[in-house]
């Protein structure tokens, strides 16, 4: 199987298949990280749009593993920030997103049902502080810890210190759900 | 640490691998025996990893894949022009350049030398001297 970079450079050489595979791979995981970030589907569908056109035409992907992945990611987060940014949402919608999300509490006869448990998940990320947001979201997508930190241009020790805050919180907002079996 | 609730206050630590080995082998020594809890975990590890959501995998419409599909198709088709300038920007071993670089260092040594030998110079012939300090003198019929 072609590494990431190897399938970038045949897309660069006009090599439409090579999309295809590419594409395949990063569809779900990147318009997964996409989509919770932005208000709607089609802003989540124009970020991964210019995202991938713009790692494509980027000379700045280096032909060691990784570091495709790593560049398309840097570029959708720096999209997602821009956007946010321009319409006007930062941080305070994003967290009065979530906070409208609030999940009822739960019926203490079945407090550990899956649909409630991940729903209440959805709610505690979407609450999460965009910092702690962003670890969640490219550890989700299947990032290292040392890509995480190249993303988000912070050293290693930073990042696992906001790894155990991230969990910290998560776990804290679960604990309804979880506690009482 | 058998205890269902305190292991499952641990699955996102360990899913996260923020957790420390001991916490981490007793958590998986808990899912070995514990259906609950390892349904549990599959579950939050499924939504997490987004392999699904509400059932199904979320990813751009086909529409937004067949947009991007053609876009990438014209910036990046093969034309005389991208081909010539890929050619020029292609990367170059150390060792062909160095050759190349002997081989018009050499060129440039030789240059005038071989240019001499294609091309020698005319001799020079003697002009024919002319005084121009004296105006010349004309023939002059006398009558």
């Amino acid at each position: 199987m072609d590494s990431d970079e190897a399938l970038y450079a045949r897309v660069k050489h006009g090599d439409i298949r090579a999309f295809d595979e590419l594409y395949a791979r990063y569809a779900t995981r990147l318009f997964g990280f996409l989509r919770p970030q932005l208000p709607g589907r089609p802003d989540a569908e124009d970020v991964f749009h210019e995202a991938m056109m713009a790692t494509l035409e980027s000379d700045e992907v280096a032909f060691d593993r990784g570091s495709f992945r790593t560049w398309l990611y840097r570029i959708a987060r720096n999209l997602v920030l821009n956007r946010l940014r321009s319409r006007g949402r930062g941080e305070h919608a994003l967290l009065k997103l979530g906070a409208a999300d609030d999940e009822p509490a739960p019926p203490a006869d079945d407090r550990v049902a899956h649909g409630q448990l991940l729903r209440a998940l959805d709610g505690a990320v979407a609450r999460l502080p965009s910092p702690l947001s962003d670890v969640y979201h490219l550890r989700s997508s299947g990032l290292s810890y040392e890509e995480m930190a190249t993303v988000l241009g912070i050293p290693l020790g930073t990042l696992k210190s906001r790894m155990n805050q991230m969990v910290n919180v998560l776990r804290e907002e679960l604990k309804p759900w979880t506690t009482a079996r | 640490m058998d205890d269902c609730s305190l292991i499952q206050t641990d699955l996102l630590g360990y899913h996260f691998a923020t957790v420390g080995d001991d916490e981490r082998a007793a958590v998986e020594a808990h899912l070995l025996g514990c259906t609950a809890c390892l349904r549990t975990y599959l579950a939050l590890k499924a939504r997490i990893d987004r392999d699904e959501r509400d059932g199904q995998r979320e990813q751009p419409s086909e529409a937004a894949r067949l947009r991007l599909r053609g876009a990438v198709e014209v910036r990046f088709r093969p034309t005389p022009a991208r081909r010539l300038s890929r050619w020029l920007r292609r990367p170059v071993p150390l060792y062909q350049g160095l050759a190349a670089a002997a081989v018009v260092a050499v060129a440039a040594a030789f240059a005038p030398a071989l240019a001499r030998a294609l091309h020698p110079e005319p001799v020079a012939h003697a002009a024919e001297r002319v005084d121009t300090a004296r105006p010349e003198t004309k023939s002059l019929t006398i009558y």
